[in-house]
């Protein structure tokens, strides 16, 4: 190889990379390479990284937003900033600011994090190498940590990008999903009013429901919706509340009414869920579930509350409002199983009442209340180890999903059907 | 923010099958083990007949316990520090239908391998009606990984991410491709007959009893050279059991139809099994096996009554 190629394939590498770097240096380097018989190419790839820490951009294809999958090491992005907003966190004591987002490009959006300041903005062209992808609420997110670079680039780059609005089914909204579009009845329907900056705002809310599932809503401008109103809503966005998604519009969005028939009563039903499923979701509304009650909590059975605040009350004792007067009620706090997750559920008083066939009164008669524990015993043999049938809705926190059932029974099995069935889906197997 | 772990329900046979765990390298997480069919367990909810129960420490309490399903027998040690568990292990008579959540432990001898049991952290007694939704329940998850670990043999490159869009959970995702990677394929058949063995046990049904009235099939079995190492050819043993089965099925049928309320007398219970051509030798086998699995018990000496 001749000087001249040499100096040109160390232009080369000066040129690709971020870094100062010192070219005596990388000479040396690079004859040491070129003895040792590894081709040029090659010496220049493992040469850049060396010295800069970095692959070119052009060693990796890009990936376009849509077919981003989580848990990849590196990915290369060609992208807009949708948005970007700061965030102060705590790491391991020390207060530390990082930021979150959302990039688009012409195949669609994801949400990002930015563990340090690239100094971006929202509008910027990006150009991002090395980023690594994991996953969060079901879908991918782009993460650009220390081994990232991203590099601003112009506009001819990028085709535009498109929001256009994607047609989604409620049970198949989540977090950055961008523009959206759903088709779905108006479940229920209530109105508050508001202060944002200063001005007094109406906000309407209520439920949606397509045959797949139901979710919140919230319309900041009065599209004159009605209950049982069937709607094409074009341009709404997705917001997380308690970890359930939810649609959000406003007056940028278009609301066009259609027939009634489009989404009948009937179709609407709720979800029937694994277990796994509802703790992947973060929790739903409307769902029905099947499991095995695995425990009868603490705090289950008679229980006295604060006549003030509905706290439950120590000695009749309320944390806020001292010494009271307390109620008596009754609920149970339930662990529920299915083999493939695990939930509580949250049963009150009149759904007990129901579940054990019996009144508050004739419960409180039959175990004077302070017999709480021989009545526990009782529910546990009434409940513990049998599978029971929920509906409600189901609310995440940080200490996993808790469902606050509408409606809750032992689930019947028919063993003779169901078993059957089974030995003839195992001749398929075999 | 700790994610209680799922209580996997699991067979016996395919919970022993186990070789492999995944030891949590951090503090406050949980560590696993995985079957070779891709139940990644750290929690477990087992029901069946507790069998006995020893105390194996010298000073204080320390006790081993067995429980059996139709497939094999779970292992359980509870001590000082299952306080709730350890009495109500010493309070249940033996034999009765108990349900067992519990954590899973391992122990590796010096010699090697891995011994899996369970730590229980709530015990009580239940009964037969509990015991046999648990074995329905348990059959249809175990089908359902079988399907499961046959999406990710159809796959290019295996991975967690493309079982989990056909909708498995993230821990059975995992430990499915986890599972491939340390036993490779498994096979199937052994379990589908599992399944199949335990739903003969609930299946209330007289259809069954015409499969039965054919001779069982007996395979010559060429014994083969064995290594060392080598385990029994699993396809001889299937055809045993296989065998074993119908002969319980049998047994089990002639005593639900002659027990009434009373149960069954053992002389009668002999002579209907001799007509069906199922030797002596054969019928005390099936009656024992079938006592251990708890489908019947001796109400009074003599006397045979199902559960």
């Amino acid at each position: 190889m001749s000087d001249d190629d040499i100096q040109k394939h160390i232009d080369d590498i000066i040129d690709a990379s971020d870094k100062e770097i010192d070219r005596d240096e990388l000479e040396k380097e690079f004859r040491k390479f070129l003895e040792y018989g590894v081709p040029a190419d090659q010496t220049k790839q493992t040469l850049l990284k060396k010295f800069s820490g970095s692959l070119p951009s052009s060693t990796q294809e890009r990936t376009l937003i849509v077919d981003v999958k989580p848990n990849v090491p590196s990915v290369h992005l060609l992208c807009r900033v949708v948005s970007i907003n700061p965030k102060e966190i705590t790491v391991k004591g020390e207060p530390r600011k990082i930021y979150y987002g959302i990039f688009g490009d012409e195949s669609g959006t994801i949400p990002f994090t930015a563990w340090k300041d690239f100094n971006i903005s929202k509008g910027d062209i990006l150009d991002i190498t090395n980023a690594y992808t994991k996953e969060w609420q079901g879908a991918a997110k782009v993460n650009l940590g220390d081994r990232t670079r991203v590099m601003k680039t112009d506009e001819s780059k990028i085709p535009p990008i498109s929001f256009e609005p994607r047609e989604y089914k409620l049970k198949d909204l989540r977090n950055g999903v961008g523009s959206v579009i759903v088709v779905a009845r108006v479940m229920s329907l209530n109105e508050r009013t508001v202060t944002v900056d200063g001005k007094t705002k109406i906000v309407y809310s209520g439920i949606l429901a397509d045959d797949t599932a139901k979710t919140q809503f919230t319309a900041w401008h009065d599209f004159k919706l009605k209950e049982g109103m069937v709607v094409r809503i074009t341009g709404a966005y997705v917001k997380i509340w308690r970890g359930i998604p939810q649609v959000t519009f406003d007056e940028k969005a278009s609301v066009q009414k259609l027939e009634a028939s489009v989404i009948k009563r009937d179709d609407i039903t709720p979800q029937r869920l694994l277990l796994h499923e509802l703790v992947e979701r973060n929790g739903a509304l409307d769902v029905e579930v099947h499991g095995v009650v695995i425990e009868i909590r603490q705090g289950s059975g008679f229980i006295f509350r604060c006549p003030e605040c509905r706290r439950t009350t120590l000695e009749n004792k309320c944390s806020l409002h001292g010494e009271v007067q307390p109620l008596a009620d009754l609920r149970l706090k339930l662990t529920v199983d299915d083999g493939t997750g695990t939930i509580s559920v949250l049963v009150g008083k009149e759904l007990t009442e129901q579940l054990l066939s019996k009144s508050f009164s004739e419960l409180k008669k039959q175990y004077a209340a302070d017999a709480n524990s021989r009545f526990l015993t009782d529910i546990e043999k009434m409940l513990f180890a049998r599978t029971v049938h929920i509906k409600g809705n189901a609310l995440g926190d940080d200490f996993g999903i808790t469902l606050i059932p509408e409606e809750i029974k032992l689930f019947e099995y028919d063993m003779a059907t169901e078993s059957e069935k089974l030995l003839e889906e195992l001749e398929e197997l075999v | 923010m700790m994610k209680r772990e799922p209580a996997w329900r699991v067979f016996a046979a395919e919970f022993n099958d186990t070789t492999f765990e995944l030891r949590a390298t951090e503090e406050k997480t949980p560590s696993y083990i995985v079957t070779p069919l891709g139940s990644k367990i750290n929690r477990i909810f087992v029901t069946g007949v507790l069998t006995d129960v020893e105390n194996i420490s010298e000073e204080g309490e320390y006790l081993r316990a067995h429980v059996s399903d139709p497939t094999g027998v779970f292992t359980l040690y509870s001590g000082q520090y299952q306080p709730d568990a350890t009495s109500q292990l010493q309070a249940i008579e033996v034999p009765s239908f108990i349900a067992v959540i519990g954590k899973v432990r391992t122990y590796i001898p010096e010699e090697g391998g891995l011994f899996v049991s369970i730590r229980p952290e709530l015990i009580r007694e239940v009964d037969s009606q509990i015991r046999d939704r648990w074995i329905l329940d348990t059959c249809y998850q175990t089908k359902q990984r079988i399907i499961a670990f046959r999406e990710a043999l159809k796959m290019k490159q295996p991975n967690v991410y493309d079982l989990r869009k056909l909708g498995y959970s993230k821990e059975l995702s995992e430990g499915i491709i986890t599972a491939l990677q340390h036993y490779g394929p498994v096979d199937i058949s052994r379990y589908v007959a599992l399944i199949r063995e335990s739903l003969q046990f609930i299946i209330p049904s007289q259809k069954e009893v015409q499969d039965i009235q054919k001779p069982p099939q007996h395979k010559i079995v060429e014994p083969k050279k064995k290594k060392k190492t080598e385990k029994k050819p699993m396809e001889d043993q299937d055809a045993l059991d296989d065998t074993k089965e119908t002969i319980e099925t049998l047994v089990l049928d002639v005593i639900k139809k002659l027990e009434g309320a009373e149960g069954a007398a053992w002389d009668a219970i002999i002579d209907h099994c001799k007509k069906k051509k199922i030797t002596e030798d054969q019928i005390e086998e099936a009656l024992t096996s079938l006592m251990d699995k708890g489908f019947i018990y001796e109400p009074v000496l003599g006397t045979i009554k199902t559960t």
